[in-house]
């Protein structure tokens, strides 16, 4: 068999070493005119103190209400899209997939547009006369989290899809046939052989969610600062090097979490089943 | 447990997915309808029809040179990460390496720590510490995070291609090289393609890294973008939105046309 040289590894080698890993390490390690000890005595004081540990909770809790909403969402559309028959389903399955080329600044404007004081959503409401003045619905936590499900369901159902499109239509045929419902069948068959895409879904969407800039600080504002914001402020604005370190690995030890515990639940489920 | 047994799953799937697409598309839609009002703040129901807005957002220096700047930075970043990912792809497909997987997880590794946080490292160590210039910065970062695309698309489609072919080509005399040059690369040649595309728009739309390694000097257009929002409220950025939609459709109608569009998107998840 003719073999590769190895020496073909070397220039991405280099690159991804000396262009990510090592600056990676150094920012924990030696940030500009501040320890390492520095680094993890704020790292201490962001886990303790309230406004960092509000800014953590709200990075997870929104992470997590987006990622929920996403496989809601985005299951459904997998769903029926794997187990289409009609010529359309390419086509709405790239409908799906478009967005993720589309800038995430465009995608997120639109939500300005909607939900802003003169935005279509508030005129609707005072329209209908549902209330006499459009509700605050731009810089909420609501905004940010549509903001956010429009950005990474694509994400989630490009990962139901190809888990949903593995499992063979024949074992459905075959719950049905024994007498399972149609929901029956989706929750005891298709929903737990897709787990794995589930879990790529999860994984994808709540790192973009927990990690996401754009949203937080075009739909979110002032008031719904998340880890992302914060790092950026620490990092260019307030230049607090042990701040914007700390912040770093707390967000990237967030999004290992998340991860870890979805594959770690899947894994157990499939035991159990 | 007692599942409800009823028949009526589709019609609250078909609502789900129905609620699913407005998130995704509607809002975009309204970028679109608000870039023909005459408007001056943006707001709806759009007034009238006029096309200043497109004047204005080509008209706009900032937004052209940061336009400029981004085309510049993705075509560059791109080319540099097929131009070591490919290599570095085919060796680890094909040849003898030690702790490959280690290797391959190097490779990969771009992909799993959040882009804000390459950013910051970047910024501080090689803006701050080396002192370098936040193109150099910026180039790295991108470069850095589209490696992971090239490796992963192209492996996939390397993957798919049979190893025998290029020794039957070496078996009739042909030189290693000539061998990977006329038999290999136009087996690769569609991983190559979507990894080029996929490359170029993610480097292209990229805000995190774009964002904290900006500077006067060197900005990208969605950084740009990012600050016109937040200071005015026109329709200038919902023409400029609405352009960049136009180009992505584009973008999508090649895709779609040449490898599919499944197909490169299949590549990240896999």
């Amino acid at each position: 068999m003719s073999r590769k040289p190895a020496w073909l590894l070397l220039p991405g080698l280099v690159f991804i070493l000396l262009g990510f890993a090592i600056p990676s390490v150094a920012m924990l390690i030696a940030p500009p005119g501040v320890s390492t000890g520095d680094v993890f005595a704020r790292l201490g004081q962001m886990l303790t103190d309230p406004y960092s540990l509000g800014i953590i909770g709200r990075t997870l809790g929104l992470g997590l209400i987006t990622t929920a909403t996403c496989l809601v969402l985005g299951f459904p559309i997998a769903y029926l899209l794997a187990r289409s028959t009609s010529r359309f389903a390419g086509m709405w399955l790239a409908l799906a997939i478009f967005p993720l080329l589309l800038s995430n600044v465009v995608r997120t404007f639109g939500w300005i547009v909607l939900l802003g004081s003169q935005g279509a959503i508030g005129q609707l409401i005072t329209g209908l006369g549902l209330a006499s003045e459009a509700p605050q619905l731009l810089y909420t936590e609501l905004a940010v989290v549509l903001g956010m499900t429009q950005l990474f369901l694509p994400l989630a159902i490009i990962s139901c899809y190809s888990a949903v499109a593995q499992v063979d239509p024949g074992l459905d045929d075959a719950a049905r046939g024994l007498g399972a419902s149609r929901t029956r069948t989706l929750w005891t068959v298709v929903l737990p052989l897709s787990a794995p895409g589930l879990v790529v879904a999860t994984t994808l969407v709540f790192a973009g969610a927990a990690t996401a800039y754009t949203t937080p600080y075009l739909l979110g504002g002032s008031s719904q600062r998340m880890l992302a914001t914060e790092l950026y402020n620490y990092s260019n604005v307030t230049v607090d090097w042990a701040s914007a370190s700390a912040t770093a690995l707390i967000m990237t030890l967030l999004v290992f979490l998340v991860s870890g515990l979805s594959s770690l639940l899947s894994r157990g489920k499939s035991v159990q089943s | 447990m007692s599942m409800i047994k009823t028949n009526n799953a589709r019609p609250v799937l078909g609502t789900l997915a129905v609620l699913g697409y407005i998130i995704m598309i509607v809002p975009i839609l309204f970028v679109v309808s608000t870039a023909f009002s005459t408007g001056r703040t943006v707001s709806f129901p759009p007034k009238g029809f006029t096309l200043d807005w497109f004047g204005a957002a080509l008209g706009n220096n900032t937004f052209m040179s940061s336009l400029g700047q981004s085309l510049q930075l993705a075509l560059i970043a791109t080319v540099i990460a097929l131009a070591i990912g490919v290599p570095a792809t085919i060796a680890m497909h094909r040849g003898k390496i030690p702790g490959k997987s280690l290797v391959q997880g190097l490779f990969l590794s771009p992909l799993v720590v959040p882009e804000l946080v390459v950013g910051l490292a970047l910024y501080q160590q090689i803006m701050v510490v080396l002192g370098q210039s936040n193109s150099i910065a910026l180039l790295i970062g991108h470069t850095a995070i589209l490696l992971p695309y090239a490796v992963r698309v192209t492996g996939a489609s390397l993957a798919l291609a049979d190893p025998a072919i290029e020794e039957a080509a070496r078996g009739l005399g042909a030189s290693p090289l000539r061998a990977f040059f006329t038999v290999t690369l136009p087996l690769l040649r569609p991983g190559i393609f979507s990894a080029a595309l996929l490359s170029f728009v993610t480097s292209f739309n990229n805000v995190p890294l774009s964002l904290l390694l900006q500077d006067r000097s060197f900005r990208t257009l969605p950084v740009t973008m990012l600050d016109y929002i937040q200071q005015n409220y026109d329709p200038t950025i919902a023409a400029m939105s609405t352009l960049l939609l136009a180009a992505t459709v584009v973008v999508a109608i090649i895709a779609e046309r040449t490898v599919g569009f499944a197909k490169i998107f299949g590549g990240i998840n896999k």
